[in-house]
């Protein structure tokens, strides 16, 4: 018998196209010193079972704070100000602590930055990986069944079986990271968070790393969310993208949409700014200026400051979400203007 | 396992040259020093010359530096470290090997005492943060830390030695000593042979409950081994006393115990106060780490990221500072010994200083640097065992 416990077998039937999750609206402000910062403003989101999401935005821009919130892991000085998060219709946010604590890992799991200490030096990698199977998987599982379970996750990220014996500081860089890949994926969560997974990591073992990731999630129907800077690694894992700025969602639609035809100011700003290997040859456009203070974020628009395309009506009025064909979304009042292609100014100097 | 053994081994020859270099700095130190009992003894101006160079002769005192030195080392190595001047003719050895226990025994159980009580409240401590209770605490450990130790002693005795039996009218607590000289009148057994007999008896209780947990650990599910584990302690710290309570030696038992309570409570507590002001901080560095969060994430109860997660990686400074404890156990010893008139080595060196008497002087010292050495030792084998990311 195999040890697999897939998603489909424990819900029932994939049913693709399903809602998994939904967040509505949610606003939070950490709570500082010197006053509230607005972290996250009416951020919407919904992710079909099965399918992957991308968060693309600067430092600071909200979204780690967006997927801490998922777990309910955010920063003691958060405040949820209002909003919901639906898991197949419940509200996590209206659990307790402890009923919580089952669905953490369970049916959300994550995948922390490369760069973390995400694994605690003194114990193993097996027995860490154990906890958590100790504590979610739905029957009580013998030191042998525990073993096997983590062998057959060893060998779905390709880790060597042995490896489960020995402790994190014996493990390079991208080992350490697949094992965190088979830790969120050992009880078998409907969603796996994975923020920045790749990026302490050599491109090489970057671009294995998320084809393996990729291939993992087809193969087992999860759902995932990728969480980057890098608007490179969200482009190539993701089916849909939404792309945040000072802690708003500017835009959102199929990850096609938006990388072949960015309509925000500020997500075609961001794409100019980067590199292409097949595109021509040319000058990269820096972003000018700096993310805005959340204490006192910018009015109206909160990109305006540093939008070549600000009119006097970005600077009073919040542009509402305007769906232009195809579910691609895009919260601008000029989006109309955005070229096609990079930023001319790169395309003139190049 | 292999490994661990060489590194011990290791450790062990560099300890021992340590140790060698120790007593070659403190024979010449000594000798650096002015005047000792036997400098008196010869010194005596109604001893004829050629009497006088007799003694000096008799005593080894007309050898060479050098070659007193190289006597001195031999001697120390086959056990021979000289007679006492202050208690002549008794042996250096006899005094210290009868003092020795009963500082091994006052030191031990009260840095046990306070490194368990001083971990476990400093981490519930750090969990508590911001709470009024952790505040008091803090503030409290921090001026048992600071106090000044003799002064410290002295009030404890005040205290509970002698305020706290004029008010009850009970003796709670004796005032100093080892024991009551008027309750050992023609008692069949000596001093030490009570002592060293209560020493074996908890020793070896501890032991099995600590075999028995082990074997519970390998055997058993994590509850039920908890529970033996539990039961376990209990019986070993209850069995001795049933022991005695059946031995002729119980009531002189009981009367050393009585005498042991408060210097082994007013040490434990200053050191206390270090290790919980210690673990609180180390815990609340653990905590900002990101295996926490991953724990959290995880859905571990708060308990068990506190317990296994946090204070497991808390405890590393914590055991790092017990090689810096070791140092007050020289200065610290001394001074409890003589508030307590606790007559331990601390004491016994005391005196031989005051009196000069340099071979037993340097007895206790060499008997006290050995202490710490091993003291170093088993905290490096500790950590090793510990941190896994140290394997020599």
């Amino acid at each position: 018998m195999t040890m697999r416990h897939d998603t489909q077998t424990e819900g029932g039937e994939v049913r693709p196209g399903e809602t998994l999750l939904e967040i509505k609206h949610l606003t939070m402000d950490y709570q500082t010193k010197e006053g509230r910062v607005s972290a996250v403003k009416d951020v919407s989101l919904t992710l079909q079972r099965g399918s992957s999401l991308g968060l693309v935005g600067e430092s600071g821009c909200g979204k780690t704070s967006v997927a801490l919130t998922l777990l309910r892991l955010q920063a003691s000085n958060a405040d949820i100000v209002e909003g919901e998060i639906l898991l197949g219709g419940l509200n996590l946010l209206d659990l307790s602590e402890e009923e919580m604590r089952k669905h953490r890992w369970a049916d959300i799991s994550m995948v922390f930055q490369g760069a973390m200490n995400a694994w605690n030096p003194v114990y193993r990698i097996g027995d860490q990986i154990r906890e958590a199977l100790d504590l979610h998987w739905p029957e009580k599982l013998t030191t042998a069944q525990v073993r096997q379970r983590i062998a057959e996750l060893f060998e779905l990220v390709g880790l060597p079986e042995e490896a489960m014996d020995r402790y994190p500081h014996e493990f390079s860089g991208g080992m350490r990271q697949r094992a965190t890949i088979a830790m969120a994926l050992s009880c078998n969560p409907q969603l796996i968070i994975a923020d920045e997974p790749t990026t302490a990591l050599d491109v090489i073992v970057q671009d294995q790393i998320l084809k393996e990731l990729k291939k993992i999630q087809t193969e087992l129907g999860m759902s995932i969310i990728y969480i980057s800077h890098d608007i490179a690694v969200i482009a190539q894992v993701t089916e849909h993208t939404g792309v945040m700025y000072a802690g708003k969602i500017v835009e959102y639609g199929s990850t096609e949409q938006i990388f072949h035809r960015p309509r925000h100011p500020y997500a075609w700003l961001l794409l100019s700014s980067t590199p292409s290997i097949t595109g021509p040859r040319r000058k990269l456009a820096p972003l000018e200026g700096e993310p805005p203070n959340l204490m006192v974020p910018p009015s109206g628009c909160r990109f305006h400051p540093r939008c070549p395309f600000a009119t006097e009506q970005c600077s009073n009025e919040e542009p509402p979400e305007t769906d232009i064909g195809d579910g691609h979304m895009v919260a601008c009042w000029n989006y109309e203007q955005v070229p096609v292609g990079i930023s001319e100014i790169a395309a003139e100097e190049g | 396992m292999l490994k661990l053994f060489i590194f011990i081994s290791k450790r062990s020859v560099q300890m021992l040259l340590l140790f060698v270099i120790f007593l070659t700095v403190l024979f010449f130190l000594l000798e650096a020093q002015p005047g000792d009992l036997s400098q008196q003894y010869i010194g005596n101006p109604d001893i004829p010359p050629e009497e006088k160079a007799r003694l000096a002769a008799r005593l080894g005192l007309d050898m060479p530096l050098f070659s007193r030195y190289l006597a001195y080392m031999k001697n120390f190595f086959t056990g021979n470290l000289g007679n006492s001047l202050s208690q002549y003719p008794t042996p250096v050895t006899k005094l210290i090997f009868d003092a020795l226990p009963r500082t091994i025994v006052l030191f031990l159980s009260a840095t046990l005492l306070a490194y368990y009580l001083g971990f476990v409240t400093g981490k519930v401590l750090a969990w508590r943060r911001g709470k009024m209770s952790e505040y008091l605490l803090t503030l409290g450990g921090v001026g048992l830390y600071t106090v000044f130790y003799p002064w410290f002693a002295l009030l404890m005795i005040w205290t509970f030695g002698f305020t706290l039996s004029n008010v009850t009218g009970i003796r709670v607590f004796p005032i100093n000593k080892f024991i009551d000289v008027s309750d050992w009148l023609g008692s069949p057994f000596t001093t030490n042979q009570v002592f060293l007999r209560m020493i074996l008896v908890a020793v070896l209780s501890m032991l099995v409950a600590a075999v028995a947990t082990v074997i519970a650990k390998q055997r058993l599910e994590i509850r039920q081994a908890i529970r033996v584990r539990n039961i376990a302690f209990l019986l070993g710290v209850v069995f001795p006393f049933i022991y005695f309570f059946f031995s002729a030696m119980g009531k002189y038992a009981l009367d050393i115990l009585h005498h042991t309570l408060l210097p082994v409570m007013t040490l434990a507590l200053v050191a206390f106060a270090g290790i919980m002001l210690l673990t609180r901080s180390a815990m609340l560095e653990t905590l900002r780490e990101d295996y926490i969060l991953t724990a959290r994430a995880k859905g571990l109860p708060e308990k068990v990221i506190r317990d296994r997660h946090a204070a497991r990686n808390a405890l590393l400074p914590v055991v790092t500072s017990l090689v810096l404890a070791l140092a007050f156990v020289i200065g610290g010893g001394i001074i409890t010994e003589t508030v307590f008139s606790w007559p331990g080595v601390g004491l016994l060196l005391y005196n031989a200083v005051i009196l000069e008497d340099i071979p037993l002087a340097m007895g206790g010292l060499s008997v006290i640097a050995a202490l710490a050495l091993i003291g170093h030792l088993v905290a490096d084998i500790l950590y090793a065992y510990l941190d896994p990311r140290i394997r020599y």
